[in-house]
């Protein structure tokens, strides 16, 4: 039985965390995918390589096959992982970075501070965001530089926005007007009161804009706005469309790369699944009956009454 | 609710299906329309004038609806009188006197006379942004004698003016002369003299053209109606040609025989024969070390031609010629031409030892050189989304490699591409060069001082900066003369000219990419055919191929 | 009521600086760009073009060197009256017509994409909130999630060439059929519509996951609200209560974002129409860019900033009456 009263919100957060299926199997997933990145090269030939006959199907040779220049699949697809997830994990830290301090800081102060900075989320809210990516990729020099630019100043709105409502909502509650009344600096009450219940929110934030990240970078590379000559997972798809892949029948160079890019986003969904269910408070008390529900007896299908603290 | 009824009681969808289906088959009403791709569009815009700048009209406009004077065939390396029937020189070369057919109707009856020939240019005169082949820098009174003949006076003596004149498409002067902005003007309903001319059908994703009735060449064309769907790209354009939905085509297709040819291997064809021109790696010879020939040549001899034409151009075409031009241009060689030292034959061995000799030693991560320390490392730079390209900079940056060059590939949209090459701003790059029915129009591109601009400044041609005394005088006399001697010899000239200084580098020759497909229609040109080019991209050509196929 | 009226005065005024904002933005990021128009159409041509050819290009064009500032008053002018100049990749059409030739599409196409999705979505959501821990609930979240995982593009072309090539049911591309002729028929529209299938279906199994989502959140949130409870206690029918009470309300913060999307319907559709050959606004940005053609980069980028903005508009009037909270 969970005692909420003397831990501290991070330390019961966390621990909410690792016991939730969903959010563990999402971040061993991660995990899994973050590792393959950082070592995965020392076991894979050289990916640059024009290595045998373009678009041969997954042999013991090539577990992947090979793609339209000879290029072994297998190593490319696991060398694509390192700068797509780079890419993509940096940008969601920027955008929850920037998100987190516009919004919060219009949320907070509200006033002139807020029609000011609210004005500039809701400009750059009305942004359409693939066309200007766009322009901006193909105008910009390429590489995951640009990316990460584009990407976090095409994405960043939505997050302050959402900041933003939480941090005005969270103003009004009684344990900030106490703290504001017993002559707390206003630095001190965003920081210490009222950042750690946002948690849940800036982690699932960070992780939807990774998401985003992921998924916007490969549709730019796809489209052949990112530096061609790296090895990433967008470009993978660039070139596997470019040698026509499907047509060809050569699916081998496609499906990994896009199953790949699923998994992890997956995986980063499940997370934010997994956030919420331990965070929701209504999720929260529902899970506590489950929890005892399911250790009790039933009468004929019906619960009886209880009392709670037992 | 809506639900559980469809899912108990089927039927009414399947039934909708197959209704939906049924609209879509009643497709040949008579004689199926010649289906082209030959623009990547989204949508159409109907525009049909042939006299402002490229892109803006459609496909076959300049080519097709309206004709030009004479048309080279570059297969069979002659010109072809078409509108025009004869030419001569006075003898200084100053006036061109040219003789046009008789006999032709406009599309709407009225006679062709060289009144018009006079009319099409001189309106250019009269609207500067109509002249896209700059004639009037040249040109000084173009009149009509009779109504066959045309003067064309010159200001200077330029010879190669009759390739521009030739391929200038003539437009009706009983209709443009009311038209009162025709750099805007759309032409929706176009009066021509060519074997299409009647637009029946105009949406945003199919547009139709029927024959000219009142066509000159009597009995042609067989072919009735012309069909343009739209295409944005190569992957739809390749689903369409694999799905038989495409009769003619000119697209890149990768590993071409298994993706389109095995589906019906007697009808889908294919030829990509080399046009006589090349494409070249660019070095910008103002920059660093590239100012030294020498360098430009171990450069050269370290790019493994065969390959960047296996593995960047799927094997469709051969590594360049020393010379810059070859297939049907090959003609134009000196006799000793292969006596000479050939650099663009594969040597990593024979670029190490020019580098090594000239200093450039390397440092300890195996890059070169400079003797102030400065290392060797620079951009090669490609248009975002021309694969072909991008590839074979890959394989050369590798091929750099190997000789201790560090060269990085970038790619750049076009906007930003064009910008780095005009203005000079650039390392290395892959390029075209320029065309014609002569060496003629490449050597100048390549050495012409009249092009160059300083560094920063956007310059129209010679983009890589280079120039030679030599090179400047023979153009000189080459624009001075008609002898076929005289123009022999001065293009050995710049030939040797050009192996020896290698202003550029020779990468592959240039193929044109044609796909068509038998099953409704033949006597498509062909290697056992070849009377034109196959490929639809390279107007006025393809008037060769509109007006000889036909229904099977 | 009068309230009310005031904050829809407040938000259009805000709307009307937004929308300013991003048209000054929209003039300056074309001009920011590299190279001119004139030359990217003589590059287009590979060397077929002579060189002299560029005067007469930018002549054509009529790239002028007045200063910045005086090129801005320009633009501001003609925007109000609704003048948006002539494209120069589809030279000499004028914006307004290129654009109109897409627009219809694309409103078409993803319009439709965007209120099914939308409506299913929040269907499901509401069914798997009532019935938590239900077998639904198990199953339609993550699947969704997976299937909306799959980068778009990927899907639709895995579903082109699966549903379209290999087994021939849907057509391979285009908006209707080359034998049909568009107009009032009923044929035209049959065949619209059997084209739009294979699209529509790849954005709204990518989207529906979403709403669906958020959908389910609010509702969870809502069905603890007291009044539900009271209602449940009061022996009102299960479908009235999730229909009527609970669903009503939810729906609330998620019209928000399906306003938004609305908005954004105009610029989403670009992968799509390139796949599908989907005659629309997506291709025709993607031209302009490439072709650096100011005027209709301009022109689509207002269509679509306006959009979003009478979309957003539109839907704070909604709200005012669905919501009688907000007329407080």
């Amino acid at each position: 039985m969970m005692n909420y009263n003397n831990d501290s919100i991070l330390y019961r957060w966390i621990r909410g965390i690792l016991a939730n299926k969903k959010a563990v199997l999402g971040t061993s997933l991660v995990g899994f995918f973050i590792f393959i990145s950082i070592f995965g090269q020392l076991f894979t030939k050289d990916p640059t390589a024009f290595l045998s006959t373009p678009l041969s199907p997954p042999s013991a040779d090539y577990w992947f096959g090979t793609n339209g220049q000879g290029q072994d699949v297998f190593a490319q697809t696991i060398a694509g992982s390192r700068q797509t997830l780079l890419v993509g994990f940096t940008t969601g830290f920027l955008v929850v970075i920037i998100g987190s301090l516009i919004g919060g800081v219009s949320g907070y102060y509200g006033g002139r501070t807020d029609d000011i900075l609210s004005l500039l989320i809701n400009v750059f809210l009305v942004m359409p965001g693939l066309p200007l990516m766009v322009i901006l990729a193909s105008w910009l020099p390429p590489g995951p530089l640009t990316l990460i630019g584009v990407l976090s100043l095409t994405g960043w709105a939505w997050n302050a926005r959402v900041i933003r409502s939480q941090m005005m909502a969270f103003k009004n509650r009684d344990f900030v007007s106490a703290a504001i009344i017993s002559g707390e600096r206003n630095i001190r009450i965003i920081v210490v009161e009222i950042m750690p219940r946002m948690l849940s929110l800036i982690a699932s934030s960070f992780i939807g804009a990774t998401i985003y990240s992921i998924g916007a970078q490969v549709a730019l590379e796809f489209l052949g706005l990112g530096d061609v000559s790296t090895i990433t997972w967008g470009n993978n798809l660039y070139w596997a469309s470019n040698d026509l892949a499907l047509l060809t029948g050569s699916w081998w160079t496609f499906v990994p790369t896009g199953l790949s890019v699923a998994i992890i986003s997956f995986s980063l969904t499940l997370i934010n699944f997994g956030i919420d269910e331990v965070t929701n408070p209504r999720l929260i008390s529902e899970r506590i009956w489950k929890e005892k529900i399911s250790n009790s007896d039933t009468i004929n299908g019906i619960t009886p009454v209880r009392k709670i603290n037992e | 609710m809506l639900i559980k009824y469809f899912r108990t009681n089927p039927y009414p969808i399947v039934a909708l299906y197959f209704f939906l289906i049924g609209c879509e088959e009643s497709d040949h009403e008579g004689k199926r329309a010649l289906t082209i791709y030959q623009e990547s569009q989204a949508s159409w815009v109907r525009n049909f004038n042939p006299l402002t700048p490229a892109g803006s009209a459609r496909w076959p406009t300049s080519s097709g609806i309206y004709e030009p004077l004479f048309i080279y065939n570059s297969v069979k390396a002659e010109y072809v009188p078409w509108l025009g029937l004869d030419y001569n020189w006075n003898s200084e070369n100053t006036v061109l006197y040219l003789t046009t057919r008789s006999g032709v109707k406009w599309s709407d009856g009225k006679l062709f006379t060289a009144e018009d020939v006079a009319f099409t240019f001189n309106l250019k005169k009269i609207h500067a942004g109509l002249d896209t082949r700059d004639s009037w820098s040249y040109l000084k009174e173009v009149k009509a004698l009779n109504d066959s003949t045309v003067k064309f006076e010159f200001k200077r003596v330029y010879v190669p003016g009759f390739d521009d004149v030739a391929g200038q498409p003539i437009v009706a002067k009983h209709i443009w002369k009311y038209v009162e902005d025709p750099i805007k003007f759309t032409n929706p309903d176009p009066v021509g003299t060519g074997p299409f001319t009647e637009v029946s059908r105009f949406e945003s994703q199919i547009w139709e053209l029927n024959k000219n009735l009142n066509y000159w060449q009597k009995g042609k064309p067989e072919i009735d109606k012309l069909k343009f769907p739209t295409f944005p790209g190569n992957e739809q354009v390749t689903l369409a040609l694999i799905s038989g939905k495409l009769d003619w085509a000119g697209a890149f297709i990768p590993a071409i025989d298994r993706v389109f040819v095995e589906k019906d291997p007697e009808n889908h064809r294919y030829w990509f024969p080399q046009t006589g021109h090349t494409t070249f790696f660019y070095l910008n010879t103002k920059k660093s070390i590239f100012t030294d020939k020498t360098v430009r040549k171990a450069i050269s001899y370290a790019i493994d031609r065969d390959l960047v034409v296996k593995v960047g151009m799927y094997d469709y075409t051969v590594p360049a010629h020393l010379t810059g031009v070859s297939g049907q241009m090959s003609k134009w060689h000196p006799p000793d031409i292969e006596k000479k030292e050939n650099w663009v034959k594969y040597s990593p061995k024979k670029a190490n030892e020019i580098l090594d000799s000239l200093g450039y030693s390397k440092n300890s991560s195996g890059t070169r050189e400079t003797q102030n320390g400065e290392v060797l490392s620079f951009d090669i730079i490609i248009v975002t989304g021309w694969s072909d390209w991008i590839r074979s900079a890959q394989i050369i940056s590798k091929n750099l490699e190997g000789i201790g060059i560090n060269a990085r590939v970038k790619t750049y949209d076009f906007g930003a591409w064009i910008s780095r090459m005009q203005k000079g701003e650039f390392d290395m790059a892959i390029g075209w060069a320029e065309k014609g029915t002569t060496p003629f129009p490449l050597y100048k591109g390549m050495m012409a001082s009249e092009y160059i601009k300083p560094v920063g400044t956007v310059a129209d041609g010679n983009w890589h900066r280079f120039n030679h005394p030599l090179a400047d005088s023979l153009f000189r006399e080459f624009e001075k003369t008609s002898d076929r001697n005289e123009i022999r010899e001065i293009l050995f000239g710049l030939q040797y000219l050009f192996i020896d200084q290698a202003p550029a580098i020779p990468l592959f020759a240039e193929a044109s990419w044609a796909e068509c497909n038998t099953k409704y229609f033949t006597n498509f040109p062909s290697e056992k055919n070849p009377y034109a080019t196959l490929s639809p991209n390279y107007p006025p050509e393809n008037l060769f191929v509109l007006v000889n196929l036909k229904n099977k | 009521m009068n309230q009310s009226l005031i904050y829809l005065i407040r938000r259009l005024g805000f709307y009307l600086v937004a929308g300013w904002a991003a048209i000054t933005l929209n003039f300056f990021i074309p001009r920011l760009m590299p190279g001119d128009p004139a030359s990217i159409i003589f590059a287009r041509f590979r060397g077929k073009l002579k060189p002299e050819a560029m005067n007469a290009l930018r002549e054509t064009f009529g790239l002028t060197d007045e200063p910045l500032i005086g090129q801005y008053w320009t633009y501001l002018k003609s925007i109000v009256q609704g003048d948006f100049g002539i494209s120069i990749a589809y030279f000499p059409e004028p914006v307004t017509s290129v654009i109109a030739s897409g627009l219809s599409w694309t409103i078409f196409l993803a319009g439709t994409s965007l209120i099914i999705s939308f409506a299913i979505g929040t269907f499901l959501g509401t069914l798997i909130a009532w019935n938590r821990g239900g077998k639904l609930d198990s199953i339609l979240p993550p699947s969704l999630a997976f299937i909306g995982a799959f980068p778009y593009f990927w899907l639709a072309m895995v579903f082109l060439y699966l549903f379209g090539f290999k087994l021939g049911w849907f057509p391979l591309g285009h908006s209707y059929s080359d034998s049909v002729t568009p107009g009032a028929n009923i044929q035209f529209v049959l065949s619209a519509i059997y084209h739009a299938i294979l699209p529509a279906l790849t954005m709204i199994l990518v989207s529906i996951g979403g709403w669906m989502l958020s959908m389910r959140n609010t509702m969870i949130s809502t069905l603890g609200a007291d009044y539900i409870t009271f209602a449940r206690a009061k022996g009102l029918r299960s479908r009235l209560i999730m229909l009527r009470y609970a669903a009503r309300n939810a729906i609330l913060p998620n019209f928000t974002g399906f306003g938004m999307a609305l908005g954004f319907v105009l610029s989403g559709a670009l992968l799509t129409e390139i796949i599908f050959s989907y005659p629309g606004q997506g291709y025709l940005l993607l031209q302009a860019v490439t072709s650096q053609d100011f005027p209709l980069m301009q022109g689509v980028f207002m269509t679509i900033t306006f959009t979003v903005l009478a979309a957003n508009w539109l839907v704070d009037i909604a709200i005012l009456f669905l919501d009688p909270r907000t007329r407080s």
